[in-house]
């Protein structure tokens, strides 16, 4: 006890004097808490102080020390903690008795310093420090109150230069801890004890002293558990801990030298918090909640927030009244605008207030205070955070309101400038500054520095560039720019600028042709056409997927996480949001299926739907699957233009295309070379298919040896598909084919194979020769006859593009001639045409389209079935019934004997057109907007009878019933004839002959074939000069007169 | 615009039509092959017009094929920023109304739509002035503005705006 006494008076001298050392150089940062101004304490100080200079009194000291134990004893550590701080608190005091007696000897060495740094603005005092330090020993006696003043004038003087000093980089970097300071070491103690554990070794040391070799102690408010010791030795650390409750010394880390800057450094708090800027909510029931700040209370470390109120109005109903209130912790009301009105029908009381500060009026329900909806609520500053707010576009959408327009935006958004990323403004950025004197100055970014850009100011006659501090500035858009979203939910979108409001950006998306708002910040300008993210894993936009509950659908959008599916539900459009996990594959198969007609119809093949919600529309099928097709067409905007449909409420427009590149399309494009289009399934499938002797089945019979012989083949179905082979041998229905990768002769049924290898000419009129067709002949032959002649003059090709129907269904409708017609007439048109005797095949030849018999057969199916005949929609069905024998069925109806009544009614074209105009129907184009009869006055046609050679005519008058009258010869000059349509046919026209227009808007029309492309003539409109492109169909050549 | 310029093109051509008729053949392959293209630079061709010259064709090896060095004069159109076009709406939705200046497809939004026109949707969607006295609908004719252009590979898109003296309905289908 005594050697402590001793200890502690020499202490007290170098206390007392540091005290007021150390009030001289750090006012601000001797936080002493004063919670109880014992003066019982501090008188016992004071006592104390007087025995410091007085070692006689010591022992009173003891006493007084003694006592204190005592105390402590009484009355638990919780006294004891308030003795300290009082003892602690006293020094202040103690220093300025000391000052005033200023009669000790003021040599101590070891000082108490509280150390910089240690500030902490809230009442309780962040951190307590011990320290002890060499102070240079700068005082001598002061015998008076002047010179005292004179030194502490002194003092101050020199504390600010040190400041200023403290404010460059190297003197702090001077200041670091390096291997020869002392040690910190994090010491643990008991949880929520750990001031009290610092302020025990404060005390201990002033107890102790020298004896202490520690030379600081710290709290922390934000570490729990943890003080913070700073020592040479961890022995030192331990020995200090020594009998402390609070503190565990049993583990004692070292902090690395590194981190002690860090330990001590305090968190910058120099968010500047001001009005309408973002912040989000910390805790309670509005946590992460968006609020915008409307009042600062930097005294009270409080701000008012507005906020959109989260409050259960029944709830607060029955809390007023004063009813249970039933706690339930998990639910949290959604965010909603206060609505007095609702809150008044449940009784709540709404008081009317006015701010007394703004004078701003409230409404009050409970305390709370409510405006425009909003919910103002004053917390404190702690409990919300103002860092790297980025407020959706939702949340900021909510926080408008009517009243508001966009200066006030532009403000709030200030917020949003203040989390930008760095190197946010790149050279050659349009901007425009928002705030101070250059306000609405456009530019372009020059270059950036840290936090200034230069700008190149778009006024002339100013500076060739400023600095602009970057919060002032904005990126600048006009609309028409193309940009790219960078940031944000809508990342990696491209599209062009419709409309700019100050800082949000309306844009045009380019794939989804949607609007996207995003902030003017997020985007860049960009040429770059994106969708935005188009893959997540394996599954990229536009696939085909199958989901998990087994559904399939089309990828349409991807998100930053989940997929936007169009289901294939056909009926109508139903899109899924997915995630990843819930895709369970990609499908891609290649697979075909049958329209409404039984065409085929794969991918990429163009289809029009004829049926559903989404009738009328057209375009390519992307995907197939289980029946369903998915459409895409360019001008559906919805789901990304992807249309889901079933493949039964579909039509192939113009032929299957992975049918149609089989013959190569060099060919086509020369008009003198083409088909004539006037069969759209597939026009240049048989474009160099032989005379049409050939297909007169004369030399084919299944003798094994027809054209196919030698042709290169590839196996579609069965064992060996994919191989390509050589025809050997052809056996009825089999072919026994010489594969080329395999030195093996397989058989394979010649259904299976197909020829889209490379054609040679020599195959292609093979073609013809078909064994298997050998018992339809009879029926087909006289067709033949009546057909051929007709195509004569140089339009072989029509004829097989008449029969490409038969080619296109790859074989298969060959062989079951018969009941497939039959199933494909029922399919296209109900009733009996099926059963109609002109097709069987036994039917006298020739004759049989003009023949009574298959008019009784008409008539026996009356009305209906023609009636319809002239709507669009059949008339697509004729167009697409996959028969190779539709053409002559429906030139065989006009011709029989009632054909003339319903004619008139039907200007659907089909009937008054027979032959060639059943033909024509076959084209969808025609189909669906044909317009009245075929034939117009003075067009060249080749007339033929049955049996006879087709004679040039011209057509002078056509006949109310279908019929023309022509006048023969090419230049109209022989005999005057009547003709019925079916026998005859429109002259082709070639490149620059005059031409005629045969059906459409400018039915009658006179012009000017400019050019053939495809299946579509150039015609050069003789009376508006126009060029039009139209069907090569409804073009026939003009007769010279 | 449209412009009237001289475009140079190699063009192949299968052997099978080395003849009397190579050159029109050439032709005709040309017409059908740039017509209606698009391109960045020039826009879309509208039609060859004539053929300035065709080169000596070079026989490629292996394919036989011979490439000729075609120049040739066409039409082209080409959409510009602040062009004012004619053009048919051709459809009419709640974002804007789509029109088609030939083969330019532009979108005009309805922020870019004057703000006295309403969206009226139904049967035949249409942006009406509240007096009912100006209506946009499909097929009817527009004067716009083009304010910006995207061109693809195979399409020049562009963004309208009848938001400007002068422009907008110049001929209503309806009222014929």
């Amino acid at each position: 006890m005594r050697s402590r006494g001793m200890d502690l008076d020499e202490d007290e001298y170098g206390e007392e004097n540091d005290d007021d050392l150390a009030v001289d150089d750090d006012e601000a940062e001797v936080e002493v808490e004063v919670e109880e101004a014992d003066r019982g304490a501090s008188r016992k100080r004071r006592r104390s102080g007087f025995i410091d200079d007085d070692a006689e009194e010591v022992d009173e000291d003891e006493d007084e020390e003694e006592d204190d134990e005592d105390d402590f004893d009484a009355r638990g550590g919780r006294k004891r903690q308030y003795k300290r701080r009082d003892a602690s608190n006293f020094f202040d005091e103690e220093a300025q008795v000391d000052s005033d007696e200023d009669e000790e000897e003021e040599e101590g060495e070891d000082d108490f310093i509280v150390e910089e740094g240690t500030d902490l603005p809230d009442e309780d005092g962040g951190m307590r420090m011990l320290s002890r330090r060499m102070l240079p020993h700068d005082q001598e006696e002061h015998e008076d109150l002047e010179a005292m003043a004179r030194s502490i004038q002194e003092r101050y003087g020199r504390r600010v230069t040190d400041y200023d000093e403290e404010a460059t980089d190297v003197e702090q970097q001077a200041l670091l801890p390096s291997v020869r300071d002392p040690k910190l070491w994090m010491v643990k103690c008991a949880i929520g004890r750990e001031r009290e554990a610092a302020v025990c070794l404060m005390q201990k040391y002033i107890d102790k002293g020298s004896e202490l070799q520690i030379r600081s102690a710290v709290a922390l408010d934000h570490l729990k558990n943890y003080i913070y010791v700073e020592a040479d030795k961890e022995a030192h650390v331990r020995e200090a801990c020594k009998g402390l409750r609070s503190i565990f010394a049993q583990k004692i880390t070292l902090v690395p030298i590194r981190e002690m800057t860090d330990v001590l450094s305090v968190e910058s708090k120099a968010i500047d918090l001001s009005r309408d800027t973002w912040v989000r909510m910390k805790i309670g029931t509005y946590k992460g909640d968006l609020a915008k700040v409307v009042d600062v209370d930097n005294v009270r470390q409080r701000v008012t927030v507005k906020l959109i109120p989260r409050i259960d109005l029944q709830a607060l109903a029955n809390k007023l009244e004063g009813r249970e209130v039933v706690k339930k912790k998990a639910f949290v009301p959604p965010p909603r605008f206060m609505n007095v009105d609702e809150a008044r029908e449940l009784h709540i009381r709404v008081e009317h207030r006015r701010d007394p500060m703004t004078g701003e009026r409230f409404e009050t329900i409970g305390g709370m205070m409510f405006k425009d909806g909003f919910l103002y609520k004053t917390v404190s500053i702690k409990s919300i955070s103002a860092q790297n707010i980025k407020p959706t576009f939702d949340e900021l959408e909510k926080f408008r309101k009517p009243g508001e327009n966009g200066d006030g935006d532009v403000a709030s958004l200030s917020t949003l400038f203040a989390n930008r990323k760095k190197g946010h403004f790149m050279k050659g950025d349009a901007v425009i500054v928002i705030k101070g004197d250059l306000k609405n100055l456009k530019g372009w970014v020059e270059k950036v520095d840290e936090d200034n850009v230069h700008i190149r100011p778009e006024i002339k006659g100013l500076p060739k560039t400023l600095a602009v501090n970057e919060r002032e500035l904005c990126k600048y858009f006009e609309p028409g720019n193309h940009v790219k979203v960078v940031s944000g939910t809508q990342e990696g979108a491209t599209g062009m600028v419709v409309k700019v409001e100050q800082h949000v950006l309306i844009i045009l998306s380019d794939t989804t042709k949607e609007h996207i708002r995003v902030f003017a910040d997020d985007v860049v300008e960009s040429s770059e056409v994106t969708t935005g993210v188009t893959r997540i894993g394996d599954y990229e936009l536009h696939d085909l997927v199958l989901l998990d509950n087994l559904s399939f659908g089309v990828i349409i959008r991807v998100e930053s996480e989940a997929f936007q599916v169009l289901k294939g539900v056909p009926d109508r459009p139903e899109v899924a949001l997915v995630k990843l996990r819930e895709i369970k594959c990609k499908i891609d198969k290649k697979i075909s299926v049958q329209d409404r007609f039984k065409n085929t119809v794969s991918t990429k093949d163009v289809v029009r739907i004829v049926e559903g919600p989404c009738k009328g529309k057209q375009g390519p099928v992307e995907h197939i699957y289980r029946g369903v097709l998915f459409i895409y067409d360019r001008h559906h905007l919805e789901h990304a233009g992807f249309i889901c449909s079933k493949a039964q409420s579909c039509v192939v427009v113009g032929g299957s295309r992975s049918h149609g590149d089989r013959n190569g399309d060099a060919y086509s494009r020369f008009p003198s070379l083409r088909t004539p289009p006037r069969i759209p399934q597939s026009p240049r499938k048989f474009s160099r298919g032989g005379p049409p002797i050939n297909s007169g089945g004369r030399h084919r019979g299944g003798r094994g040896h027809d054209g196919l012989a030698g042709a290169t083949v590839k196996i579609r179905q069965g064992p060996y598909k994919g191989y390509r082979g050589r025809v050997i041998e052809v056996n009825g229905t089999s072919v026994r084919v010489e594969l080329e990768s395999q030195m093996k002769v397989v058989t394979v049924d010649r259904n299976h194979i197909s020829d889209n290898v490379t054609v040679t000419p020599y195959r292609e009129s093979s073609r013809y020769g078909m064994g298997s067709e050998t018992p339809m002949h009879p029926s087909r032959t006289p067709l033949h006859p009546y057909m051929t002649p007709m195509r004569d003059p140089g339009a072989t090709p029509i004829h097989d593009g008449m029969r490409t129907p038969m080619r296109d269904r790859a074989w298969n409708p060959y062989t079951p001639m018969s009941p497939l017609r039959d199933n494909n007439w029922e399919d296209g048109n109900p009733g009996s045409w099926g059963t109609s005797p002109q097709y069987q095949p036994g039917s006298p030849p020739s004759r049989m389209y003009e023949a009574p018999t298959p008019g009784a057969g008409w008539a026996s199916t009356p009305g209906g079935n023609y009636s319809e005949a002239g709507t669009p929609r059949d008339n697509s069905a004729y167009g697409n019934a996959p028969s190779p024998y539709l053409p002559s069925t429906p030139g065989g109806q006009p011709t029989t004997p009632n054909s003339a009544s319903y004619l008139p009614g039907t200007p659907g074209g089909q009937p008054m057109t027979p032959g060639t105009g059943g033909l024509d129907m076959m084209s969808p184009v025609i189909g669906a907007d044909s317009e009245g009869p075929w034939f117009v006055p003075d067009i060249l046609v080749n007339v033929r009878r049955a049996g006879e050679e087709s004679i040039v005519g011209i057509i002078r008058e056509v006949l109310p019933d279908g019929s023309c009258r022509v006048a023969l010869g090419s230049s109209g000059n022989g005999e005057t004839i009547t003709a019925l349509p079916s026998e005859m046919e429109a002259v082709v026209p070639r490149k620059s002959d005059k031409i005629k227009i045969m059906g459409g808007a400018l039915r009658g029309a006179t012009g000017k074939l400019i050019g053939v492309d495809g299946t579509d003539g150039i015609v050069k409109v003789d009376d508006t000069l126009d060029v039009k492109i139209l069907d090569l169909v409804i073009l026939a050549k003009l007769a010279q007169s | 615009m449209f412009f009237h310029i001289v475009l140079e093109r190699n063009m192949q051509l299968h052997p099978r039509y080395f003849g009397r008729n190579l050159r029109d053949n050439l032709v005709s392959k040309l017409m059908k092959d740039v017509e209606g293209t698009c391109s960045g630079r020039h826009g879309f061709v509208v039609a060859v017009t004539g053929i300035e010259n065709v080169g000596k064709g070079l026989i490629r090896d292996g394919t036989g094929f011979v490439t000729f060095p075609v120049k040739y004069q066409c039409v082209v159109f080409r959409p510009f920023k602040g062009e004012i076009l004619e053009a048919v709406v051709t459809m009419v939705n709640k974002m804007g109304f789509f029109a088609e200046a030939g083969p330019v497809q532009i979108f005009v939004s309805n922020h870019l739509i004057p703000d006295d026109m309403e969206f009226q949707s139904g049967d035949m969607p249409n942006y009406t002035t509240s007096d009912g006295s100006v209506k946009i609908q499909k097929d009817s004719e527009v004067r716009l503005k083009i304010i910006g252009t995207r061109v693809d590979a195979t399409e020049i898109f562009c963004i309208g705006t009848i938001k400007d003296d002068f422009l907008g309905v110049i001929n209503d289908p309806a009222t014929i």
